[in-house]
């Protein structure tokens, strides 16, 4: 096994740009992507309306009540001009009682804008609705209602401390690390079929080296170099970029652990279906950018309602990673509360591993 | 030392390899010769124990090498036909890794990669990395990876294909050295006939997966021992001439190329006088004529009716 290790570990370094590029390209992703460093985002407001100042003003104090955005005033002009030449992902475009979004494509940041102008807007139309029927101060009175209401609903976190903020940016920062790191497990999964075809794996089997051990240098050596690839992005994210990844980083490393150890095995899985290495290039860089997708990672916890997406999420690791990190970065949950979540992703690794080696082994034979 | 006995393998219910029978002496040096498709490279994976014959033994020292792959395994060493070496490493640390594969360590392993690199000629190249050797020098190295454990088979698949000349050369005095020098046992498959013939004491002819001659050269030529092959050169050939030589008593066959017939005809035929005879009657004026020793070539086209590279 340590002679396989070495010779992948050999070819790395003989040519690092490759690991050095997706690590990069993690970091860079997640800053253009998550909408760069923990930064609150600025959302453009304007209206065109005949009493656009009257509109601009309300909308805009109902707007800013959420601390990830900025919802500023601005020129119309001036908000569709920074829309059509990519300087900024949305403007709000506003009118009485409706609005319209001004985009020029979609990042996933624009969706949690999107949330945050409807629920402020459905909650306008509720109230407004109510007071064409009551008469009086129906605002006032509600506000001062749900001060004191009967019913009062407290969250706390697991361990009993207040509840952090979720926050997109975090999430994201997550899912495009993953979403790199499932390229990195790909190309070193790939390694077997490459060397199945070039005849090194055949020299390998007529040498006292055992199958296990040669599984087992192929797949520790794509374990090592993906959890090089997330542990220091996160180190950069948390130390140098001061993202708040939560408190407990060993966690979240054994959750990726155990994330990484789950898409080893579906890229090992994929390979029992291919015989040359550019047939597994031609399906894995197809179906990985699925998984996050299928699995919510890009969006809003709860965005994805529908249960055949919820099963198919299920079946891969990715949504079982990401929900474990969110409720430890967002929860404090600790290893008790996230043990379901590692063992699914266990059970996953074990099983493709299982049918993948012996798929391979089947074709071989 | 080594024995297959009625040797088959099939893939899909398509006999490739039928019932091969063949054996391999301490010390020999043997060939496999044969087309394209044949199942020289079938043969030579089952003996190697990379795949399991559909039927049929394999047999080493005794052992039944099928059910103990182990046995075959430590004392052969296999150069496949594909060059089967990390691109992007040099040749000492493709050495390296194939040395450290079979349990070869420290002083010993240098030592072996030493040997190896000189054997091959590779010495002073040992820190590039392969993917900038020629074809040639690639080859050679794929050669040297077999040999790091100093195996007493050496299994050569078509080592010489798509090479230059003098890479060729190269590589065949050194297996020739290492058969009579060092004492191993070669076991060589090629489609040129004249490697094999140069390398091989004994031969094994394949042809759609059955060895349809075996022998030594000698043995093998000795199937055209009743025939004589002539090349004559004339001023012009006409259909006319070409019917009445094919008349003639022992012409077995004859091929048309530009202005020379290529006959072949039953010793004793006494072609040549009966020829000038011909030409003088046709006013064609006999340029040249010699006649050919036969070689495994022709005893493939005599035995299969095609040629090696066909």
């Amino acid at each position: 096994m340590k002679s396989v290790l070495w010779a992948q570990f050999l070819k790395d370094k003989r040519n690092p740009l490759l690991i050095l590029l997706f690590i990069a390209g993690s970091i860079v992703a997640t800053l253009i992507l998550g909408g760069g460093v923990q930064s609150v985002t600025t959302v453009a407001i304007f209206s065109e309306e005949a009493n656009a100042s009257e509109i601009e003003e309300k909308w805009g104090a109902l707007l800013n009540t959420n601390d990830s955005f900025k919802f500023e005033i601005v020129d119309p002009e001036e908000a569709r001009e920074d829309v059509r030449d990519g300087s900024s992902d949305v403007a709000v475009n506003l009118s009485e009682d409706d609005y319209r979004l001004l985009v020029s494509k979609r990042m996933p940041g624009v969706s949690y804008v999107e949330q945050h102008v409807a629920s402020v807007f459905q909650q306008e139309v509720q109230i407004s609705a109510v007071e064409s029927q009551e008469d009086g101060n129906v605002r006032d009175e509600m506000e001062e209602y749900l001060a004191d209401a009967p019913f009062q609903l407290e969250s706390q976190g697991v361990d009993g401390e207040q509840i952090p903020k979720f926050n997109i940016r975090t999430q994201l920062l997550f899912a495009f690390t993953f979403l790199i790191s499932m390229f990195i497990i790909g190309f070193k999964v790939n390694n077997v079929t490459q060397d199945r075809v070039s005849g090194i794996w055949d020299r390998m089997i007529l040498s006292p080296v055992k199958k296990t051990g040669m599984y087992s240098g192929y797949l520790l050596y794509s374990f090592l170099i993906t959890m090089l690839q997330i542990v220091v992005v996160l180190i950069m994210f948390k130390y140098v970029m001061d993202y708040d990844v939560g408190n407990n980083l060993w966690l979240i490393i054994l959750i990726s652990a155990c994330f990484t150890f789950g898409m080893i095995s579906i890229a090992m899985l994929i390979t029992g279906f291919v015989r040359t290495p550019e047939q597994f290039y031609a399906i894995y860089p197809s179906l990985i950018p699925l998984i996050p997708l299928v699995s919510g990672a890009y969006m809003m916890p709860g965005t994805i309602t529908n249960p055949v997406l919820l099963f198919i999420a299920d079946l891969f690791p990715n949504a079982h990673a990401m929900e474990a990190i969110m409720s430890v970065v967002f929860y404090g949950a600790g290893l008790q509360e996230v043990t379901m979540s590692l063992l699914y992703m266990l059970l996953i690794g074990i099983v493709a591993m299982g049918v993948g080696i012996n798929l391979v082994e089947r074709r071989s034979s | 030392m080594l024995e297959t006995i009625n040797l088959s393998k099939s893939f899909k219910g398509k006999k490739v390899v039928q019932d091969l029978n063949f054996y391999l002496n301490d010390g020999e040096s043997v060939g496999l010769l044969g087309p394209n498709g044949a199942g020289k490279s079938t043969t030579i994976s089952m003996i190697s124990t990379l795949i399991k014959p559909t039927s049929g033994k394999i047999i080493l020292n005794g052992v039944d090498a099928v059910h103990k792959p182990g046995e075959i395994r430590s004392v052969s060493g296999v150069v496949p036909q594909e060059l089967a070496l990390y691109q992007e490493l040099s040749a000492y640390e493709n050495l390296k890794f194939f040395g450290s594969i079979y349990k070869l360590k420290g002083t010993e392993l240098e030592k072996a990669i030493q040997q190896a690199l000189e054997f091959v000629g590779l010495e002073d190249r040992k820190k590039d990395l392969v993917k900038i050797y020629s074809g040639g020098m690639k080859r050679r190295l794929n050669i040297a990876a077999a040999l790091l454990h100093r195996p007493k088979i050496l299994i050569l698949d078509e080592p010489t294909v798509g090479i230059d000349p003098q890479s060729r050369n190269h590589i065949l005095e050194a297996v020739r050295a290492l058969n009579q020098q060092e004492g191993t046992t070669i076991l060589y498959t090629s489609h040129y006939m004249e490697e094999v013939e140069q390398l091989c004491d004994r031969l094994y002819i394949m042809d759609h997966g059955k060895v349809i001659a075996a022998g030594t050269k000698e043995e093998l030529l000795s199937i055209l021992s009743t025939e004589d092959k002539i090349k004559v050169e004339l001023s012009r050939i006409d259909e006319d001439i070409v019917q009445q030589v094919e008349t003639i008593e022992g012409v077995r066959k004859i091929e048309v190329a530009e202005l020379q017939l290529r006959i072949i005809a039953a010793k004793g035929s006494n072609l040549i006088s009966k020829l000038v005879h011909l030409t003088e009657q046709h006013h064609i004026q006999l340029i040249n004529f010699h006649t050919e020793s036969p070689s495994l070539e022709d005893v493939f086209l005599h035995l299969t009716g095609r040629k090696l590279r066909d």
